[in-house]
């Protein structure tokens, strides 16, 4: 298509890309400063005429430096296509030189944060997998560029690429926005409560060691106590905070809903899916077919009236990225219709439906009470020496039911079925989760047994993948290692690639 | 419950359960006897120094404080030993295979066209009798692949060489 676009020689990013780098560096610096910024505005009458010029030129000093900085990585990163291999050089002082072959390239992504948005460049991130090596993230380039550079690097990639100069065709999902806000109200709000938890509990930390450092415990301790006095006193003060809870959760679910998912767009083509999505940040993401392990279309009773759902695509990662980029592709609000085309595009001819389910042990069941007798037994004594109060005893009542519904559930949810190509778990409590995972996608197969398993001659099945484990439990060892065997042997016979 | 597995038991499939599996080197047993010796030498000394300065206020337990310490030695050798027979290997034409656990049993199979590189290692007790730890790597989550420990470095040197010919080939 476009030619203008050279990769054969070094080059830079766009000129543009200086600001991204240096509004990244000053981001990064005020998220672990913040607080110095905060403090020097709460004290800012009490700062003296002479330390404030001081501190100004500090700033100025500093703002200079990283723009120096900024200068510095953008004139040293540069990088070039040659031999089917992508080549970088970056580094101020020690230099590196990446070689990526294109078969090694998972994805290429498109990105826009806001500041990209505005000054209207994309970020390109490349995915490799199964190499240590480390990703790759070019800041800024304009779109021409990137879409010149996703082509040159695609081109030799099995071959095709000619028909995808067609663009503008009718996208195969679209989800809206009151569609979107269908699928964040029926979200797990709870898991919204606890990631906001998760989130307050770390900025709670950082002011804490702040006020430690100082010596000014005492005042926060204090402070923090004296409002939970008041709201242990009153009951209307707690139903009160309950409510306020849930209208956190639910706003914190819409929240993230509408951050990520925002403007979800999905297009097929060539085999390939192209996922649009974000609001601050804009995503795109193209999923190539074979580099998907293993996907899961999950759902919720609410979800599941409305007729929707969301799919989770896991692709390969390698040992040694950290978890926090783990390249989990989230699309929601599918309708039954989209969830089993992109089923029959991902796994052709493969119709799992005419097999019969099989279900898990009873034992798998016995097992579950068993730990969660444990568990209780736990609660309980826990309770007992928090309050030393046998009232707290009482608790059981509502805490042994939801323990035996949720057991029940994930027992009733639990099977597997297998076609000759695909295997299907299928499990859950509240939530229905049906993962889908062709054998040869398998990197290795575990086989566990306890002791109390071996009396009752069940055994856990785990099949290790690039993307994570699945496991059916509690199965008998007789159907375990047949389905053992006929893994292994999908895997020693399969002559396509797993990625 | 219908079996849907007979649709597809056409031909007879490779059986892992049928297959003989070695065990790992006898040398390895003392290996395993010095590293738990050496753990609860560290685990004595605590515990001696814990009741000598009555940090706990144990002092008056200290006898059964001792026994119950020579209990937990001899269950835990005990476990080892009897542990160490059921580590077990074997190496088929397409793939490698590792079991082992009295109380957890645990049977691991890495085919070789799933491999992505494979090392020896060796620590210091295990250089003393010439023992070496063989692992295999696969794409993913790589603490949990197939870990061969006490093998003869010979041996483990022949299968890696025995793997990386498959990989390449």
């Amino acid at each position: 298509m476009d030619n203008s676009e050279n990769f054969s020689q070094f080059r830079r990013q766009s000129k543009k890309g200086i600001l991204v780098i240096y509004i990244n560096l000053l981001y990064k610096v005020l998220k672990a400063f913040w607080i110095l910024l905060f403090l020097f505005i709460q004290r800012f009458s009490k700062i003296s005429e002479t330390t404030l010029t001081y501190i100004y030129l500090g700033v100025g000093f500093l703002l200079l430096f990283f723009f120096i900085r900024a200068f510095l990585i953008f004139k040293n990163f540069q990088f070039k296509i040659e031999n089917n291999h992508f080549i970088l050089k970056k580094g101020i002082i020690s230099k590196t030189n990446t070689s990526i072959s294109f078969d090694r390239i998972q994805n290429i992504n498109f990105k826009q944060n806001i500041i990209q948005q505005i000054i209207n460049v994309h970020e390109v991130n490349i995915e490799t997998a199964g190499s240590s090596k480390a990703e790759i993230s070019i800041k800024a380039l304009s779109f021409k560029e990137a879409k010149a550079l996703k082509q040159a690097i695609t081109i030799y990639d099995k071959k095709i690429t000619t028909e995808e100069a067609v663009l503008a065709e009718k996208p195969f999902l679209k989800v809206g926005f009151l569609a979107l806000l269908k699928v964040s109200l029926t979200e797990n709000h709870l898991q919204s409560l606890l990631l906001l938890f998760a989130i307050l509990v770390g900025f709670y930390q950082q002011i804490d060691e702040l006020f430690k450092g100082l010596g000014k415990r005492d005042l926060l301790d204090s402070f923090i106590s004296e409002n939970t006095s008041v709201l242990e006193s009153s009951v209307i003060l707690i139903v009160g905070f309950l409510i306020l809870l849930t209208i956190i959760a639910v706003l914190s679910s819409v929240f993230r809903i509408f951050l990520k998912h925002f403007n979800l767009t999905v297009y097929i083509k060539n085999n390939a899916l192209e996922i649009y999505q974000g609001l601050t940040t804009k995503n795109s993401v193209i999923l190539k077919k074979g580099k998907v392990q293993h996907i899961t279309i999950s759902s919720n009773p609410i979800k599941k009236k409305l007729g929707i759902s969301f799919i989770t695509f896991k692709q390969a990662i390698s040992g040694k990225v950290n978890k926090k980029q783990e390249k989990v592709i989230k699309i929601v609000g599918c309708k039954n219709k989209q969830v089993s085309e992109i089923k029959n595009l991902l796994f052709p001819e493969e119709n799992v439906t005419n097999y019969d389910k099989n279900l898990p042990d009873s034992y798998f069941r016995y097992r579950m009470y068993f730990r969660s007798f444990f568990l209780i037994l736990v609660i309980n004594l826990g309770l007992f020496f928090a309050f030393e109060n046998y009232y707290v005893f009482g608790l059981n009542a509502v805490i042994l039911p939801i323990f035996i519904l949720i057991i029940e559930k994930t027992y009733k949810k639990r099977y597997y079925l297998f076609s000759e190509e695909l295997l299907l778990v299928g499990q859950g409590s509240i939530e229905t989760h049906k993962t889908y995972l062709p054998f040869f996608k398998v990197q290795n197969i575990k086989l566990k047994q306890t002791i109390f398993q071996a009396r009752k001659n069940v055994a856990d099945l785990v099949f290790q993948t690039a993307s994570g484990k699945i496991k059916i439990p509690c199965i008998s060892m007789e159907k375990a290692l047949k389905i053992y065997n006929y893994t292994l042997f999908k895997i020693e016979t399969s002559q396509k690639s797993w990625m | 419950m219908t079996n849907s597995f007979q649709n597809i038991l056409v031909t007879s499939f490779p059986d892992i359960s049928e297959i003989t599996f070695k065990n790992i080197e006898k040398k390895y047993l003392n290996v395993i006897i010095i590293n738990t010796i050496f753990i609860f030498l560290l685990l004595f000394i605590a515990v001696f120094f814990a009741v000598y300065k009555d940090i706990f206020n144990l002092k008056e337990y200290k006898f059964w404080l001792y026994v119950l310490y020579t209990v937990i030695l001899v269950f835990t050798l005990f476990i080892k030993i009897v542990g160490f027979k059921k580590r077990k290997f074997a190496v088929r034409e397409k793939d490698i295979s590792y079991k082992n656990g009295i109380f957890f049993k645990k049977l691991t199979t890495v085919p070789f066209n799933r491999v992505q590189h494979v090392e020896i290692d060796q620590g210091p007790i295990a250089r003393f009798f010439g023992l070496v730890t063989l692992s295999v790597f696969t794409a993913g989550d790589s603490s949990d692949d197939l870990k061969i420990r006490g093998l003869l470095s010979k041996n483990a040197l022949e299968i890696k060489e025995f793997i990386s010919n498959k990989i390449d080939g």
